[in-house]
């Protein structure tokens, strides 16, 4: 898996060593197959749920009824997905979901790294308070925010009719700009590319600014490319979180055009009764472009650290 | 560079809190403008024994899901950093109950644990032990609750740690392994290491993330049986949502956020050294 | 397959359907025809008349203009949209052309907090959907526009209405909301099992009821509860519990709601029935069922009888059709003859822009075409009395028995306090079933709690 690279040694880190020559260490096939076989059982526990929700999806009303209950569909009704793509404008909030979505990582990735970054790396006054009072911003809940945040958006001086004074109009209800923008950018994301970037070697910023490199190539050229597992990370946490985002979307929105995947599923559980069947198919639909997004952010997870070489 | 970030967060979340601080010093029920109570909602809350029990099942909560899931998915992350066959299948496997909307995932959850048709009880009897009314029981309801936040937070710990991971430098296991140290012994004395600065971030995300428990709640028992599974966020909703009560609601969760607070500085404390 | 051609079988022949299926304009269109769509048009013609009459806001017809918001929990979905926005909607721009609706679609889980944002920011829809209880505290903090001053009186809505729902939407005397769709709680019981049992009429009094629960409860050989006698499990304990304390003759409030009720003696024996049920008679478990069972019992057979929602009906029809005949409802036999409703009204904001055009689309969506259609599609009771003899509520048993039984029914809520009040009651309820306390020492907890709330 390694190759060999520059290592320079870090205040903390074990000393070590010079870089030895590939040694690809195998592990004796007992010990791989038993490993196998825990995270296979792991693996298959975890998923479990998925599965019955899958099954449940391709269930009809009557079979949902019957008692004991079936493991596998008797009769697999293919149409609960059609049927439930059609109690609802699906395709309308899907895109909604995905550009709201696509907004806050784009946001979180570019505010939160540099955020991170400084500071992780530039040392400034206040540096420590600023930090923790990031991580203290989390630790309100998001029922007691959302009110204030409501207000925020509705009196959004010079939008929305609204005059300098943020009277008169509705600010950015019912605006891209509501949905986007305040969820943009979370502290978790923050305090994520900090702790990143504190891991990585203060070696490679000293060279760079003998090359007379600035602070934003620092970030942007030389520590930046080296985090891409948390950059995936970070991406993919957002992402999911504003995909499932229902209660704030609801809220800052009256139009149906700006609604989201996950009011779209709420129509499946009403007061008194949930349509099971569609909502397993609706939740099962939902998640597949997140499993997607996952599979494909894992390749920024096996490279190893093993191109950090600045020469 | 922090500065767009710290104005982003200053005007959506700072200015929100700092209104949570003022409202919770008055009595505001939305209709009537607030008015300045000074310390009564915090009367009103110590002598609450729901917001009392709320909070001991919280800690409850924290206490289990946090350690017990750190643990497993350090394990797992490095168990899943090795060239495995199936790996990514393994990885998205363990990740899958993190992507898909708590609310939607509950639900399945209620199946399972469904005292006549669940699969809990049904697995259970093929080897002999009694079936349980998971969540109706207020013996048993906090362990289901439990056990589902462990499960749904096992993925976004592995992915951090997996992430960490990758920063770890191979060339440090190799000079180990010409030492002839031991598998476990590398974990100790390279791995852990060598992830606490990801430890630390995930140490204070997992318990800010539990303290603030809803979702489950919400879906799988409405804080009941008969209290058994409130939790502090859920009252909060409640005063805030079903009471009108935002003043007090504004209290409670200054009450969580002190909690967290010390939690946060004892983690630090605790985790210090390789963070700076 | 099969399954299919059973429910378009049972369509047919009740002219409704499911109200969780997403494609049924059809049937409904149909339904609509049946009650005629000029009678509804004519009504709210001849109510925005009454209150031109009156001089208030209304004045003539020409006024009746401007963008208004709509927000409502009901109507929710493609097929309620489509109603709305496709049928109903039209018909109302029919009659008041200089008139723009835009709906706010939302769930009643959620609709607190689109309230809340609302009130708060001062942008208060101008016609919304609310449910019973909700009226009093809305109405109470000057939100809520008073009816009675723009031609809605209360003598008025009970030519048509059943005088305790209409009550629902009066505060201090004045109408806040006009009742559009209803749902009751009452007993229902499977009379395929009762037959097998030897029963051939549902249970007249408290006694028989339990004597056949006792009898209809199945337990496997190692004691598991196979079929309960009687479900009590699967309401919600609030709902649950009302519908029997109001069966019992108890109330929830005093007559002037100033204090809590529910711990009179009716109150106690009330509760003391129901754990008795789970404790001494055995014919159910707590844990048996619960409020999120994928399919209430009465329909797989895993109940003989129970305390159930009048959508029961729109589940079997969905689950399974040929048990539609067996279902019997009756009144839970008490003291008093009592049924628990809850419903859905239309408000309007006090401080709406355009009074005229959002009090038109009120009376409109609560006149008899586009309130049946609503009622059709969601499978629940219509408030207004004609609309018993529509072809909906008399091929839906449930719904035609609680139109008849409306004369019986009660309502929560009743004090301002009431929003703040009905989230301890479950609690209390549970504690009592779980025998953590006596049915008593529960309820007379819960009232002091009550008490100190509606005190301060």
């Amino acid at each position: 898996m390694s190759t060999t690279r520059m290592h320079p040694a870090t205040p903390g880190t074990p000393p070590t060593a010079t870089p030895k020559p590939r040694t690809k260490r195998r592990r004796p096939w007992k010990g791989r197959l038993l490993l196998n076989v825990i995270l296979s059982l792991g693996a298959f526990t975890m998923v479990i749920p998925f599965l019955w929700m899958i099954a449940t999806s391709l269930k009809s009303p009557a079979e949902l009824a019957q008692f004991p209950p079936t493991l596998l569909p008797q009769v697999w009704q293919w149409s609960n997905y059609s049927e439930a793509l059609q109690a609802a404008p699906f395709h309308l909030y899907f895109r909604n979901s995905f550009l709201i979505s696509a907004g806050h990582t784009i946001i979180t990735l570019v505010l939160g790294s540099m955020a991170g970054y400084a500071l992780a790396r530039i040392p400034f006054r206040g540096r420590e308070w600023v930090f923790m009072g990031f991580v203290a911003m989390l630790m309100i809940p998001t029922y007691t925010k959302i009110v204030p945040q409501f207000l925020l958006v509705k009196f959004m001086p010079l939008f929305g009719g609204n005059d300098i004074f943020g009277q008169g109009g509705t600010g950015w209800l019912n605006t891209w700009w509501a949905l986007i923008i305040p969820g943009g950018l979370s502290a978790t994301a923050i305090f994520l590319f900090r702790q990143f970037y504190l891991s990585l070697p203060r070696e490679l910023e000293e060279a760079a600014r003998l090359d007379g490199l600035n602070e934003f190539r620092i970030y942007a050229q030389i520590y930046t490319p080296l985090i891409k597992p948390a950059l995936a990370t970070v991406a993919l946490l957002t992402f999911q979180e504003s995909w499932n985002n229902f209660l704030w979307p609801l809220l800052v929105t009256t139009r149906d055009d700006l609604r989201v995947i996950q009011v779209g599923l709420a129509v499946f559980q009403q007061l008194d009764s949930t349509s099971w069947h569609y909502l397993m198919a609706g939740t099962t639909l939902a998640t597949v472009p997140m499993v997607v997004l996952f599979l494909f952010c894992q390749k920024y997870f096996i490279q190893g650290f093993t191109h950090a070489g600045i020469k | 560079m922090v500065t767009p970030a710290v104005a982003h967060i200053g005007l959506w979340t700072a200015l929100p809190v700092l209104a949570t601080f003022a409202l919770s010093l008055t009595d505001y029920n939305i209709f009537d403008a607030p008015r300045w109570i000074g310390i009564d909602n915090y009367i009103q809350i110590w002598n609450d024994p729901t917001f009392r029990l709320a909070t001991w099942n919280t800690v409850v909560y924290t206490f289990w899901t946090v350690p017990v899931s750190m643990a497993i998915a350090m394990v797992i992350a490095v168990a899943l950093n090795q060239n495995l066959w199936l790996r990514t299948w393994y990885r998205t496997a363990f990740f899958l109950p993190q992507v898909t909307a708590t609310v939607a995932i509950a639900m399945v959850w209620l199946w399972i644990y469904n005292p006549q048709q669940g699969l809990l009880n049904a697995a259970l009897s093929v080897i002999g032990i009694p079936g349980q009314a998971w969540l109706a029981d207020p013996d048993w309801s906090l362990w289901a609750v439990i056990l589902v936040g462990a499960w749904q937070g096992i993925g976004i710990k592995m992915l951090i740690y997996i992430a960490a991971l990758q920063n770890v430098d191979n060339s440090l296991y190799e000079a180990a392994s010409v030492d002839g140290a031991s598998v476990v012994r590398k974990f100790f004395a390279i791995t852990l290491p060598m992830l606490k600065p990801a430890t630390f971030f995930v140490l204070v995300i997992s318990i800010i993330g539990a303290f603030q428990v809803f979702d489950q709640i919400y879906v799988l028992t409405d804080g009941g049986p008969a209290n058994a599974t409130t939790m502090m966020t859920y009252e909060v909703y409640r005063s805030a949502f079903q009471n009108f009560q935002m003043g007090l609601a504004s209290a409670q969760s200054v009450c969580l956020f002190a909690f967290l607070l010390v939690m946060t500085l004892i983690s630090r404390r605790a985790t210090r050294g390789d963070d700076e | 397959m099969n399954f299919r051609t059973a429910r378009q079988t049972s369509t047919s022949q009740t002219s409704t359907r499911p109200a969780s299926t997403p494609h049924r304009s059809a049937g409904r269109r149909a339904a609509l025809r049946y009650t005629g769509l000029g009678t509804a048009a004519v009504l709210a013609l001849a109510l925005s008349a009454c209150s031109a009459e009156d001089g208030s806001a209304g004045a003539d017809s020409d006024a009746v203009s401007g963008d208004i918001t709509l927000l409502t929990p009901i109507y929710e979905g493609a097929a309620g949209q489509r109603l709305l926005e496709d049928e109903l909607l039209p018909q109302f721009y029919e009659q008041y052309p200089d008139v723009t609706v835009t709906v706010d679609y939302t769930n009643f889980a959620r609709l607190n907090e689109k309230l809340t944002t609302g009130v708060v920011s001062g942008l208060v829809p101008d016609v919304m959907m609310m449910g019973v209880g909700w009226v009093e505290a809305f109405a109470d903090k000057g939100v809520l526009a008073n009816l009675s001053e723009s031609g809605i009186s209360v003598a008025d809505l009970e030519k048509s209405t059943t005088p305790e729902i209409v009550q629902a939407g009066v505060w201090e005397g004045d109408v806040y909301g006009v009742p559009i769709m209803l749902d009751a709680r009452f007993g229902v019981a499977r009379m395929d099992l009762l037959r097998e049992a030897g029963y051939d009429a549902p249970p007249s009094t408290w006694a028989e009821l339990v004597e056949m629960a006792e009898a209809l409860t199945v337990r496997s050989e190692n004691g598991a509860l196979e079929r309960a006698g009687f479900d009590v499990l699967s309401l919600d304990a609030r709902q649950m519990y009302e519908t029997m304390l109001f069966s019992s003759g108890g109330s929830l409030f005093n007559d002037d709601n100033t204090a809590p009720a529910f711990n009179s003696a009716e109150g106690v024996e009330a509760l003391e029935s129901v754990v008795d049920l789970i404790h001494t008679s055995k014919v159910e478990d707590t844990g048996y069922s619960s409020t999120k069972e994928t399919v209430n019992p009465l329909i797989n057979g895993r109940a003989a009888m129970g305390i159930a929602h009048n959508n029961l009906w729109t589940q079997t029809l969905e689950a399974a059709p040929e048990l539609l005949p067996e279902l019997e409802p009756f009144l839970i036999p008490g003291d008093a003859p009592g049924m628990f409703v809850g419903g859905t009204l239309a408000t309007m904001s006090k401080g709406s822009e355009h009074p005229a055009a959002a009090q038109a689309l009120l009376e409109f969506l609560a006149s008899p075409g586009p309130a049946l259609a609503a009622n059709e599609q969601r499978g629940n009771i219509p408030a207004l009395t004609e609309l018993l003899d529509s072809e909906y509520a008399q091929g839906n048993r449930l719904v035609q028995f609680s139109m008849e039984n409306l004369d019986v029914a009660k309502r929560e809520g009743g004090p301002s306090e009431w929003l703040g009040l009905r989230g301890e009651i479950a609690p209390a309820i549970e504690s009592a079933l779980l025998a953590q306390k006596t049915p008593k020492q529960a309820l007379d907890d819960l009232a002091d709690v009550f008490a100190g709330k509606m005190g301060g």
